[in-house]
């Protein structure tokens, strides 16, 4: 009996949540059908469970809040906002006693019959309610036939019942614990498959064993995945209850809001979404409280009455991004700056030189709030710092951008699940680590002469695209102590740049990478958490134990994270950034001819290397095939090529795409020096210098002119005629000479286009043989028949304009 | 209580004893990887099947210098707070059940023993020092002390 009344009160809670956002909706629109569904159904639910038990005030609440909802959606009155927040006061009543129901104590009834009574039910049978009802009667005449769902009363009466509901899912509850155990032995099985492997491995190929051991690790594979989901629940569950938030803060603030909510159907670790609760709740709380303005306010600024928050959750890869948009009056730059220069956290040179982005990433530091006065909304003591470190725990990240005027969006991003996480093994003097995965921006080897080492002090300096960062040793951040000689030596063979949640950049150099992939990351003991300088522990594929690196722990110890400190480093940066922005952005390379080139690196779509083969130089101009398409080349040398393999540059001005034939690309830089142009050469821009030598910057608009094609796919359409002298003889040259090859009907495919006789098709699809791929119908008479989409068989243009068609090609799935 | 069973281990020579109630299993150590800037104490980590253990040594952990004494390559696991420990001790010597309570001595075992220790119990095979694993697991104080100056 226990169990099926805990059953019973998670059930309602669950419903609870699911139906407080169908409450606001429907709110919104009284016309939706399906909300007042889902609300009814909640509390037909609720009602019909209180018939096992002994509740008869939740029964009276349900029972009441049934019939006002029966007879809204029987058309006999139309729903209005007093009905709504009466209804609201009735599951919030009904939440509160199945509470007290679970902590065995006793809810004082009084005002229950208020609450009913607010309904304003219209059976004036009912004893007890007549008080308020003929108030609310009065307001809503609610007259049977036309009740603003604007639907015929008969297509109401056949819902007079409740629907049954979608299909739900079957479930079970499961205390995590057991999950998690499961997901251990899961985990352990993984490392003994790979043991398994390894012994395999050495023991050579054995087909008989091979065969099974095969499918055992696809088994376990599924079985994993399987497992990982279990833990998975849709975020719908925690943006199901931002409505009924953003609802109640609204008419608290005396604004009014809209939410708009995409995405629900992403999943995430279930204890992700608890992290992520709070923060989230926190941006909505502001984004009421100081973003959207007063209707007045707004109306006066030309912006519907009605603000807007909009929230989307994506999944991309191994990370969720949820933003929260609001349309409100966007981040004041200017108070955050004074506010920021007051705290001491820039000075006004500083703020001089600071971008819009990196001013407003300030919001994010401890103890900053721009609310002029604190509202017991908003103020609570919990800043956006907060958020962001809580984010970043567990290896998330928050971002803000807002445009004056026009509204704020925080945006963030956040790992799939805590144990589970993508990492990079590094190893230095002898002993292996991890990284995060998301916090890798490139990994350089520091051998590259670009880097530019330098020691300023006891900090060392890299110089990566341009700007300075700093450098730091893992093997003497660790303390890990090896030969003096031998230290200098290793010391820096490879950079990993790291990127702070902030925004800052840094260098860790390792002596060398060691592979990446999927790490299942285990707590470690408080101890050694207490050294800071690790987030916890995982077991390599032979089973070693790693450790995994807390990076934004470390970055903070040597002072590394948004501090004063490195803010001079970004203000460095913005003054080169600034310089870079007026410089331009351009792909170094060396020509056939050995001459220095740059092309500005917004044309660049890709770099490619082809083999000789794939130059087609019978044409006019050569052409080269490139993923299936002919793409114009440019830039051959004037002899035969000798090297096997060609180097392209694959160039794009948005459509029509180029090859540029390079002997050895260099890098990618900034071009900082003056352009000085070229008159007498077309195809250079203009002539610069990069590291004292000159280079040449090709005029991408010459080139596109001249030689950009829209590309050409490279294998030939093909075509099946009908079979008759005509077809060969007078159909068939005209269909080649607009590149279709011609195959026999055997060798049709759904790429295929098929010309066919009206007549023929007819048959063949009376006969049910439908034909695949595009299809071409041919009538013997100039004059169209109504209806068919056939083309006489002498109308040339009509032909060929359907050939061109029915070769564009369409996206996949398109084609039938 | 008199009949607790007891794991009877060596720990910088001297005879130690553990609830076996506190030890999960004996296990043989296999890699472990050393965590740079940890507290002394603390040898490292190594895998339990999938489970990371965190390997104490029991000599660093009572202030002594672990070196001074061999060691053999099996370690005592204990759990606390949902995590799990090695503890690397001289030798595992035998189980076997107490005789008694455990009592003091007069004058105490000296200041890191006495803090670790429950008292002197009598078992089957002689007197032992009962030990208590939590606090092999937090440290010697002394160490801490140092490790936190450091840092």
């Amino acid at each position: 009996m226990d169990d099926l009344l805990a059953e019973f009160i998670a059930e309602t809670r669950e419903m609870l949540a699911a139906s407080s956002g169908e409450i606001v909706a429907w709110e919104a629109d009284p016309s939706d059908r399906a909300r007042l569904d889902a609300i009814f159904r909640f509390v037909h639910t609720v009602k019909g469970n209180c018939g096992f038990f002994d509740f008869p005030r939740l029964a009276a609440l349900s029972h009441a809040a049934e019939d006002a909802l029966a007879d809204c959606r029987a058309g006999r009155r139309e729903p209005d906002r007093a009905l709504v927040s009466a209804v609201l006061a009735i599951i919030d009543r009904i939440a509160a006693l199945v509470d007290a129901i679970e902590a065995g104590s006793v809810l004082p009834e009084e005002g229950e019959a208020e609450l009913i009574a607010a309904l304003g039910l219209d059976d004036e049978e009912e004893e007890g309610e007549e008080v308020a009802a003929p108030r609310i009667r009065d307001e809503t005449p609610a007259p049977q036939a036309d009740a603003g769902t604007g639907q015929p009363p008969a297509t109401s009466k056949t819902h007079a019942h409740p629907p049954p509901g979608p299909p739900a899912q079957r479930t079970i509850r499961l205390p995590v614990e057991l999950l998690d155990r499961v997901m251990s032995g899961i985990s352990d099985m993984v490392l003994a498959r790979n043991d398994l492997a390894h012994r395999l491995r050495q023991a050579g190929t054995q087909p008989t064993i091979d065969g099974p051991f095969e499918r055992l690790t696809a088994i376990l594979s599924d079985v994993r995945d399987a497992v990982t989901r279990m833990r998975m629940q849709r975020i719908e569950t925690l943006l199901g209850a931002l409505p009924r938030l953003v609802r109640d803060l609204s008419n608290e603030l005396g604004k009014q809001v809209m939410i708009d909510v995409d995405g629900g159907d992403v999943e995430l670790d279930r204890e992700m979404i608890e992290t992520i609760r709070d923060p989230l709740t926190h941006i909505i709380r502001n984004a009421i409280d100081h973003g959207i303005e007063a209707p007045a306010a707004r109306r006066a600024a030309g912006k519907r009455e009605i603000g807007l928050i909009t929230i989307t959750a994506r999944q991309s890869g191994n990370t969720i991004a949820i933003t929260i948009g609001d349309d409100g009056r966007g981040l004041d730059e200017a108070r955050i700056a004074a506010k920021a220069e007051a705290m001491g956290l820039i000075s006004a040179a500083e703020r001089a030189q600071m971008r819009r982005e990196k001013l407003l990433d300030l919001i994010f530091e401890p103890g900053f709030s721009t609310a002029a006065s604190v509202s017991n909304i908003s103020g609570r003591g919990v800043g956006l710092d907060v958020v962001r470190q809580n984010l970043e725990k567990v290896g998330g990240s928050i971002k803000v951008a807002s445009e004056p005027g026009a509204g704020t969006r925080f945006t963030l991003q956040i790992p799939l699940t805590l144990s589970i996480i993508a990492g990079l093994t590094v190893e230095t003097a002898g002993q292996r680590f991890a990284i995060p995965q998301s916090h890798v921006e490139e990994i350089v080897e520091a051998s590259h002469s670009a880097l530019a080492f330098t020691r300023m002090g006891e900090t060392a300096l890299v110089t990566f695209r341009g700007k300075r960062v700093v450098c730091l040793m893992l093997d003497a951040l660790l303390g890990l102590a090896r030969p003096a000689p031998e230290a200098e030596a290793a010391r820096g063979a490879t950079l990993v740049m790291l990127r702070l949640a902030g925004g800052m950049l840094f260098a860790l150099a390792v002596d060398r990478i060691h592979g990446h992939g999927d790490l299942v990351v285990k707590p470690l003991a408080p101890a050694v958490m207490r050294c800071g300088l690790y987030a916890g522990s995982t077991l390599l594929d032979d089973g070693q134990p790693v450790l995994l690196l807390d990076i934004a722990n470390i970055a903070a110890m040597h002072q590394l994270a948004i501090d004063k400190h490195s803010r001079l480093e970004i203000a460095a940066e913005e003054r080169e950034a600034s310089i870079a922005r007026s410089g331009v952005q351009a792909m170094l390379f060396s020509d056939f001819a050995g001459r220095r080139m740059a092309v500005r690196l917004e044309l660049v779509r890709r770099i490619e290397t082809a083999p000789a083969s794939a130059i087609d130089l019978s044409g006019p101009h050569p052409r080269a095939v490139i993923d299936g398409l002919i793409l114009p080349l440019v830039g051959l040398p004037d002899e035969a090529l000798t090297t096997p393999r060609l180097r392209l540059l694959r160039l794009t001005d948005g459509s029509a795409e180029l090859l540029l034939a390079v002997r050895e690309i260099e890098d990618a830089r900034t071009l900082d020096g003056a352009l000085n142009p070229v008159p007498d050469d077309p195809l250079a821009e203009a002539v610069t210098l990069v590291d004292g030598r000159p280079v040449t910057l090709i005029d991408g608009h010459t080139l596109f002119a001249s030689h950009g094609a829209a590309p050409e796919i490279a294998a030939r359409a093909r075509c099946v005629l009908p079979d008759d002298d005509w077809a060969r003889t007078i159909l068939a040259p005209l269909v080649e000479a607009a590149g279709y090859a011609i195959v026999p009907p055997a060798s049709a495919d759904d790429k295929t286009v098929t010309i066919i006789f009206d007549e023929v098709y007819e048959v063949a699809e009376a006969l049910g043989r439908p034909i695949t791929g595009p299809v071409i119908r041919l009538r013997n008479q100039p004059e169209a028949p109504a209806g068919a989409p056939t083309i006489y068989r002498y109308d040339r243009a009509g032909l060929l304009a359907a050939l061109a068609a029915a070769r564009t090609p369409r996206p996949a799935g398109d084609r039938a | 209580m008199s009949e607790e069973l007891l794991v009877i281990i060596q720990i910088a020579g001297r005879r130690c004893a553990l609830p076996a109630l506190a030890v999960r299993s004996v296990i043989e150590l296999a890699a472990i990887a050393p965590i740079p800037r940890a507290p002394a104490h603390i040898t490292g980590i190594a895998a339990l099947r999938s489970q990371a253990l965190t390997v104490i040594d029991c000599r660093r952990a009572l202030g002594l210098a672990a070196e001074e004494w061999p060691t053999d390559h099996r370690a005592v696991v204990v759990a606390q707070d949902g995590h799990a420990y090695a503890l690397r001790v001289d030798g595992i010597e035998d189980i076997t059940s107490a005789i008694g309570a455990p009592g003091q001595v007069p004058g105490g075992f000296g200041a890191e023993w006495s803090r670790a220790a429950r008292g002197l119990i009598e078992t089957q095979i002689g007197p032992a020092l009962l030990l208590d694993p939590a606090v092999l697991i937090a440290g010697s104080e002394l160490a801490r002390s140092e490790s936190e100056a450091a840092a």
